[in-house]
C-alpha cells in the first residue's frame, strides 16, 4: 500500500516534468520568469486552499464552499480596510470570520448530522450570494497601499510573497500531519471514525477544527488573491474547492479519508497549475480550459476511484449498523 | 459423479511472507474437511485463492478433475465454489433477501412481482433454516450472528459443490451453531465438499471427517478426525503441548473493595440492569447474541447514551459523555466487532495500538515514534502478532492477528486502566494464544484491576470468571459464582424467556 502511493508519487513526479516538457516545446515562453511567476501565484492561491482542504478530506470532511467562503473572505477584508482599518486587523478579522464559517459547516454536519456535500454545497450559494449582495457584484477596490506589498513583495526578488506564505503552510502543516498527536488523530478519524472515537479519539472536535482550518485558509487565500489585485472579487476564487479538491485527490490524499500527505498535495499543485497555466500559454480557447479543467478532476477521481475500490474489494462489505 | 476437490503444489506469497508453500491435498464428495493452524497460517489466503479473490504463484486447484482458473469470484461461484469468509460481505441498506439473491432486480421489468417472489423464496430459505428473520429488513439492522446466517444462507442457495467456512462461528452462540452444524450435516448428505475453518476443537470434532493442519504456510499433518485428539492436534497446531488450559491458570485470588457499581441501568436495549464488579474480580458475561451484553459494556464506556439508572466507579457516580472521558477515567473497552469499531484497517499496526495512549507517547509537540514503536513491538511480542513489521497495515495481517492488536491496543503498558472491558476478546484466536490471554486477563485481574468478560463461548465465561452474570434479552436474568456456575445452568439463564 505504502510502496504503491510512493510509486504513484513517483509516477505523478514524471507526467508533471512531461507536461512541463510538451507545454515548454509548444511555446518555449512557458518557462520564462514572468510565466513561472504567473504559475506560482496560481499556485498559491489553488495551494493555500489545498492545504485546508486535503486536510479536511484526509480527516473524512469535505468543504465545497471553501472557494465561496474565500471571495466572501476577501470582500469582507477589503470592505474592513475601506473603513480605514489598517491591514492587519482587518485580516485577523477575515481570519476569524473564515474560521466561523467553518465552525458553521462543522455544526452542520456533526451536530445536524447533514451530509458534507449537500450542508456545503448549500453554504456555497449562501457566502456566494452574500458576497455578491454586498458588493453589487462589483470589484471592491483596495487602496490601502500597505496592503498592497503583501501581494507584491517577492523574497529575494523572485519569490512573490503568497508563493512564501504557500511553502511555509506547507511545511508547518506537513510537520502537524507527520510528527504530531493531531496529525495522527485527523487519519485515524478519517480512516474509520467510529474506532477512532472508542479509542478516545473525539472525531467531532478534529473535524471541527478542521472545517475551521479550511475556512480561515479559503479566506487567507481570498484577500492574498485580493492584495495583488488590489481589488477584491465577489467571484474570483468561486471554483476554488474544486480546485483544491483536485490537486489534493491528483496528489493521492484520499477521497474517502484516511489516508494523504503533503508532499503528495505539493505534487498535486504542481501538476494542476502547470497544467491549466499551459492551457492558457498554448491559447487553448478559455471555455475548452475550463472543460480541461473539469476532466482533469475526473481523471484525478477515477485514480481515487480504483485505489478506493482495490481497498473496497480488500475489505469487501458490510459497514453493518450496530445491532440491536 | 464422486465429487472431488484437489490442490496441487499451491504457493503464495505476499511482501515479507511466504503464505503458502507447497500444499497439496485432495477431499472428496459427502466429507467435512478442517483447516486448522495458528493465526496467519495459511488458511484464509488458501480459500481466497480457491475462490478467485487472489491468485496462486504456482500450484493447480481442480474439481471433479478440471483444472480451475478463476480471475474473479464470480468465476469460481459459477464453478461451483462457494467461500464464506471470515469477514462479513453483505450490503447493508439492502435487504435480508436481496442480500441472499443479489444481482436479481427487486423492481424488475415486472416490478412488485419480482419483489414479492424474491421475498416469498427468501422467506422459504430462512424457515429452513429455522431461524426468525424478516426477509424484508435491511442487513445492516441485524445482529453480526444473523448477518452470518445470512452470509450463509447466500452461499447455500447457489447449490455450489464446494462451501468453505472461513471460521462462521466466531460470531455465533450456541443456539445458532446448531442450526449451522445440523446444516452442514444435510449438506454432507448431499455429497457435497465441505472446507470447514475454526479455532474452536470442539467443533472440529463434531462436524468435521479429516484435518490438514498449516504452519506458517506448509502443510504440516493430515489425519482422520476419528483417529486424532485434541491434544495431538495441538501439538501439531502450535508445535509444542499445551496443559489444560483453565487448570494451569494462574488465578487472582485477593478479590477487593467495589470498583464499579452499576445499577438499574437502562438505555434503548437494556432495561434495570445491576451488578457490581470488585478490584481483581473477573466479571463474566455470558448470554445469547443480542442479550444486551454488548450493550452494558457501550453504556459504561460512553459510547451510547443511558436513559436513567446510576453508575459508579470508586463509591464516585459516573456518566461518561463519550469513550475518551471514559479511558482518561481508567475504562479501557477492547471491542466486539474489530472490523467496524476496532481498527483502522489502512493504518499501521503502530498506528493502531497507540490510539489511545497518543497523549502519553509524545516528547514535547510530537510523537516519540521511537517509544509507539517500543510499545508495539511489546504488544507484538505479547500476543505472538504475526507481521513482518510495525508499519504493516493491519488490512494486511490474517484475522486472528487483527484480533490481537486490538487486544494489544488495550492492555499495552501505556494504559492506566482500573476496569477492563472485553467484548469477544478471543474472537478468532488460536488456541495456543488463548491460552496466553486467558492467563494475561488473570494477571491483570491480580494486579487489582477489574475485568469484564464477555465472550459467547461458554466454557470460557465459565471457566475464566470469578462472577458469572446472565443476560437475556437486555435484562440480568441470572449471577453466580464459578464455583456454582455450569454451562447448563449458564444456559438455561440465558434462554430464559
Ligand atoms: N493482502 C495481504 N497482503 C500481505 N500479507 C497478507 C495479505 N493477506 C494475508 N497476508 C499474510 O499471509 C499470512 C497468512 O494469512 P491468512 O489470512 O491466510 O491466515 P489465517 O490462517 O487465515 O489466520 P487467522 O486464523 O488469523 O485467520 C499472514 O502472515 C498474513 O499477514
Ligand atoms: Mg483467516
Amino acid at each position: 500500500m505504502k510502496r504503491l502511493l510512493r510509486s504513484k508519487t513517483v509516477m505523478l513526479v514524471y507526467v508533471s516534468a512531461v507536461v512541463v516538457a510538451v507545454f515548454f516545446i509548444m511555446n518555449h515562453n512557458y518557462l520564462s520568469g514572468d510565466n513561472i511567476r504567473g504559475i506560482m501565484n496560481n499556485m498559491s492561491l489553488s495551494g493555500t486552499l489545498g492545504v485546508g482542504m486535503a486536510f479536511l478530506l484526509m480527516g473524512g470532511g469535505i468543504d465545497l464552499a471553501a472557494g465561496a467562503e474565500g471571495c466572501f473572505g476577501a470582500v469582507l477584508v477589503a470592505l474592513l480596510m475601506k473603513t480605514g482599518m489598517p491591514w492587519p486587523v482587518a485580516m485577523l478579522l477575515g481570519l476569524m470570520y473564515g474560521a466561523a464559517a467553518g465552525a458553521l459547516n462543522a455544526f452542520l454536519i456533526n451536530g445536524l448530522n447533514f451530509m458534507g456535500f449537500i450542508a456545503t454545497i448549500a453554504m456555497s450559494s449562501v457566502y456566494n450570494g452574500f458576497a455578491l449582495v454586498l458588493t453589487n457584484n462589483q470589484n471592491v477596490a483596495i487602496s490601502n497601499q500597505a496592503f498592497w506589498r503583501v501581494g507584491s513583495y517577492a523574497l529575494f526578488g523572485v519569490f512573490p510573497m503568497a508563493f512564501v506564505i504557500l511553502i511555509g503552510l506547507i511545511a508547518v502543516y506537513g510537520f502537524i500531519l507527520a510528527k504530531t498527536r493531531f496529525g495522527r488523530c485527523i487519519l485515524l478519524c478519517g480512516g474509520n471514525r467510529m474506532a477512532a472515537r472508542l479509542a478516545g479519539v473525539s472525531p467531532k472536535k478534529v473535524t471541527t477544527i478542521l472545517y475551521m482550518n479550511c475556512g480561515a485558509l479559503a479566506t487567507l487565500a481570498g484577500s492574498v488573491l485580493a492584495a495583488r489585485m488590489h481589488n477584491a472579487s465577489p467571484t474570483a476564487v468561486a471554483t476554488g474547492a474544486l480546485d483544491a479538491i483536485t490537486a489534493a485527490v491528483l496528489g493521492g490524499v484520499s477521497f474517502m479519508g484516511g489516508g494523504g500527505s503533503i508532499g503528495g498535495l505539493l505534487i498535486g499543485l504542481i501538476l494542476l497549475n502547470t497544467f491549466n497555466n499551459g492551457l492558457i500559454v498554448v491559447q487553448l480557447p478559455s471555455y475548452w480550459q475550463i472543460v480541461s479543467q473539469g476532466a482533469l478532476l475526473i481523471i484525478a477521481l477515477c485514480v481515487d476511484f480504483f485505489n478506493e475500490r482495490a481497498k473496497a474489494l480488500a475489505l469487501k462489505s458490510s459497514s453493518a449498523k450496530r445491532a440491536v | 459423479m464422486e465429487r472431488c476437490l484437489e490442490f496441487k503444489g499451491i504457493e503464495k506469497a505476499f511482501p515479507g511472507v511466504r503464505a503458502l508453500q507447497d500444499i497439496n491435498f485432495r477431499v472428496k464428495g459427502g466429507r467435512v474437511l478442517a483447516l486448522l493452524g495458528e493465526n496467519g497460517a495459511g488458511k484464509s489466503t488458501l480459500l481466497k485463492i480457491m475462490s478467485g479473490d487472489l491468485r496462486a504463484d504456482a500450484g493447480t486447484i481442480t474439481l471433479n478433475g478440471r483444472e480451475m482458473n478463476f480471475s474473479s469470484p464470480n468465476d469460481a461461484i459459477r464453478a461451483g465454489i462457494s467461500v464464506i469468509y471470515q469477514e462479513r460481505q453483505l450490503v447493508p441498506a439492502m435487504s435480508v433477501a436481496e442480500n441472499i439473491f443479489p444481482g436479481i432486480p427487486p423492481r424488475g421489468a415486472l416490478g412488485l412481482v419480482a419483489g414479492k417472489q424474491l421475498k416469498r423464496q427468501a422467506q422459504e430459505l430462512i424457515d429452513k433454516f429455522g431461524l426468525s428473520i424478516d426477509p424484508a429488513a435491511p442487513v445492516g439492522t441485524l445482529s453480526v450472528a444473523y448477518q452470518q446466517m445470512v452470509e450463509i444462507m447466500k452461499a447455500y442457495r447457489r447449490d455450489s459443490d464446494v462451501i468453505a467456512f472461513d471460521e462462521p462461528t466466531a460470531p455465533l452462540t450456541d443456539a445458532e451453531i446448531a442450526i449451522l452444524f445440523d446444516l452442514i450435516r444435510r449438506l454432507k448428505e448431499a455429497g457435497k465438499i465441505i472446507l470447514y475453518v475454526s479455532h474452536r476443537l470442539s467443533e472440529i470434532f463434531q462436524v468435521t471427517d479429516e484435518i490438514v493442519v498449516l504452519k506458517d504456510g506448509r502443510l504440516v499433518a493430515e489425519m482422520k478426525t476419528s483417529e486424532t485428539g485434541e491434544q495431538e492436534l495441538i501439538r501439531a497446531m502450535v508445535g509444542r503441548d499445551i496443559g489444560d488450559t483453565y487448570a494451569g491458570l494462574n488465578r487472582n485470588d485477593k478479590i477487593g473493595e467495589v470498583l464499579l457499581e452499576v445499577s438499574h441501568l437502562e438505555t434503548d436495549v437494556l432495561r434495570d440492569v445491576s451488578f457490581t464488579l470488585r478490584r481483581g474480580e473477573i466479571v463474566g458475561f455470558a448470554g445469547l447474541v443480542g442479550a444486551g451484553r454488548t450493550e452494558v459494556a457501550r453504556a459504561i464506556f460512553g459510547a451510547d447514551p443511558v436513559s436513567s439508572g446510576e453508575i459508579k466507579i470508586e463509591g464516585k457516580p459516573v456518566r461518561f459523555k463519550t469513550p475518551k472521558d471514559a479511558i482518561d477515567a481508567g475504562v479501557a473497552l477492547c471491542p466486539e466487532d474489530r472490523k467496524e469499531q476496532g481498527l483502522v484497517l489502512f493504518r499501521s499496526v503502530r498506528d493502531n495500538v497507540t490510539m489511545p495512549i497518543l497523549a502519553k507517547v509524545k516528547r514535547g509537540l510530537f510523537l516519540d515514534n521511537h517509544a509507539e514503536d517500543e510499545i508495539t513491538i511489546d504488544a507484538v511480542k505479547r500476543y505472538a502478532i504475526k507481521t513482518p513489521t510495525v508499519d504493516k497495515i493491519v488490512m494486511e495481517l490474517s484475522g486472528g492477528n487483527q484480533q490481537k492488536v486490538i487486544l494489544g491496543r488495550w492492555t499495552s503498558s501505556k494504559m492506566t486502566t482500573k476496569i477492563l472491558i472485553l467484548d469477544e476478546p478471543t474472537k478468532g484466536i488460536d488456541v495456543g494464544t488463548k491460552a496466553e490471554v486467558y492467563q494475561m486477563v488473570c494477571d491483570f485481574a491480580g494486579q487489582g484491576i477489574g475485568v469484564i468478560f464477555i465472550s459467547s463461548e461458554l466454557t470460557e465465561v465459565v471457566n475464566i470468571s470469578d462472577t458469572i452474570v446472565v443476560m437475556h434479552g437486555g435484562r440480568v436474568t441470572g449471577q453466580m459464582t464459578r464455583q456454582e456456575a455450569t454451562e447448563e445452568k449458564v444456559l438455561a439463564l440465558a434462554m430464559l424467556d
